[in-house]
């Protein structure tokens, strides 16, 4: 009997891991998860993460869209996978170009072509700046000539290869389309306001603080009491001590203080007023790409432009 | 130099003055800034919403083409988009019932052409004429960029009331007349033009 059953369960510890072999994990991509390889390689923008394009296809895409992209400032993401969560090629397109803002920040020219093989869906997203030179008709034109013939037989390196030179094509032929080198803008004017409105503060805080206390003559009553002579007697540790003459303008009367005077007094005003201006001209600075050989994207927006469906 | 108390007063009443006027002028420009977005959103919102407008006569030529039978469903579709082209809306004076009226027009144009696309079911011919994918393509990318242009508009509406109800910026917003907008609702029964597959 124990023979037996330590037999069959031999057998169970040896058959169940065979059958795992066969079977495939499914990632069911999202924007968040999905690696973004221009982001490591400033030469790439092919995402292929389930390894369903070869090489070569990478390759030769990547090859077309750095030539887009230093012709005509195009930012152009290709996206093939199995599946992706929500089986909706058109919100995982948008939300890509919301979280990178793959496009330039003033042209808006990106371009987004998502293939999802298992889900058998597919699209083609235009960014705000690139709706003029590939309109939804065109699109949909590259699609239905040189992608939907080939996914139907499963070529997708074809299918990704044709239509991003079809693209190509259409892209090179618009002149209107140009790289963006305008400088970002200067919103100086207010801030410059806004400093000078400091200043005068500051100024007024100083003028304020510096002054001493005068109290008016106690012989008269009339008029306050001027230091006319101000006579050194020693110092200790930081502070020199003086003997101060006042003498009152209207009846003459005449009395002596000895006041305290740190050597520091004058630098009080100049520290003040420096740390105040340093935190207000501290403003954020640009935000910079990745490590050294990574991309970035430009910052560009997308309106839903574009054309897709399944297949 | 010689600064009597009330002197020093006045100073500090003038210091105070000055600062509620920067205090003032930063937020009711900032006021005035998301109220531009706002406008802008909505010129956005109002070009696609045309843009759709302007495809319906080429579609509809289309169809006649292959399913004149379909008159009234065609009539159908030029009336709403003609009633919906005379209702222009000022984003300044947006009113609740005037964006609802604005979403009703523009619900009939999408209804009808939702009728039209399930009819072009029917007619094989039609659905293989190249112009006729190439109008749908465009049409699916036009509801597209409505609903996108939509979001950005609620979104730039939410903003602005933020701004302008918060504290303390309301005080400076009911004296300079900045009042809530409203954005879109969710149309109920709303649905997504239905797509074709080929």
């Amino acid at each position: 009997m124990t023979r037996c059953r330590r037999l069959i369960l031999t057998l169970f510890t040896i058959i169940i891991p065979l059958l795992h072999i066969g079977a495939e994990e499914v990632t069911l991509w999202t924007p968040e998860t999905l690696p973004m390889v221009h982001l490591q390689d400033a030469d790439r923008w092919v995402c292929n993460p389930d390894g369903i394009l070869s090489a070569a296809t990478v390759d030769s895409v990547d090859n077309i869209i750095n030539h887009l992209y230093r012709e005509k400032g195009i930012e152009a993401v290709v996206v093939v996978v199995k599946h992706t969560k929500d089986n909706d090629c058109y919100e995982f397109g948008m939300a890509l170009a919301r979280k990178y803002g793959i496009g330039g920040r003033k042209t808006n020219t990106g371009l987004i072509v998502i293939l999802s093989t298992e889900d058998r869906a597919y699209y083609i997203l235009t960014g705000t700046g690139l709706e003029g030179t590939l309109p939804d008709a065109i699109c949909k034109r590259v699609e239905i000539k040189t992608m939907i013939p080939r996914m139907k037989i499963g070529d997708w390196d074809g299918a990704i290869l044709e239509g991003m030179k079809a693209i190509a094509l259409y892209i090179e032929g618009d002149d209107t389309l140009l790289k963006d080198n305008s400088p970002s803008e200067d919103n100086g004017w207010e801030a410059l306001f806004g400093l000078m409105l400091l200043f005068f503060f500051i100024a007024l805080f100083i003028l304020i603080l510096t002054q001493a206390v005068y109290k008016p003559c106690p012989h008269c009553g009339k008029k306050r009491l001027y230091a006319t002579r101000q006579d050194f007697l020693y110092t200790k540790g930081r502070t020199d001590y003086y003997k101060v003459t006042y003498i009152c303008s209207h009846c003459r009367y005449s009395e002596t203080k000895i006041e305290r005077r740190p050597h520091d007094d004058d630098d009080n005003a100049a520290i003040l007023g420096g740390s105040i201006l340093g935190s207000s001209l501290g403003r954020g600075g640009s935000f910079g790409g990745g490590s050294f050989g990574g991309g970035s994207f430009g910052g560009g927006s997308f309106g839903g432009g574009g054309a897709g469906g399944r297949f | 130099m010689k600064i009597s108390n009330t002197l020093k007063i006045i100073i500090a009443i003038v210091v105070v003055a000055l600062l509620l006027a920067r205090c003032g002028t930063s937020t009711y420009n900032d006021m005035v800034n998301q109220e531009e977005e706002v406008g802008k959103a909505w010129s956005n919102v109002e070009t696609q919403y045309q843009r759709r407008a302007d495809l319906i006569p080429n579609l509809v030529n289309t169809v006649k083409g292959y399913a004149a039978h379909e008159k009234s469903t065609l009539e159908d579709i030029i009336a709403a988009r003609a009633k919906a082209t005379q209702i222009s809306v000022d984003p300044s004076n947006l009113t609740p019932e005037k964006l609802k009226e604005f979403q009703a027009a523009q619900g009939e144009i999408t209804s009808a052409l939702g009728r039209l696309i399930a009819i072009s079911e029917n007619y094989p011919d039609l659905k293989a004429n190249q112009n006729f994918q190439e109008l749908q393509a465009q049409l699916e990318g036009t509801e597209n960029r409505i609903t996108e242009s939509r979001k950005i508009y609620n979104a730039a509406v939410k903003d602005y009331n933020v701004v302008i109800r918060k504290f303390p910026s309301n005080i400076f917003a009911s004296i300079f007349g900045f009042e809530k907008k409203n954005g879109f609702e969710a149309e109920t029964g709303a649905s997504k033009a239905p797509t074709v597959e080929f």
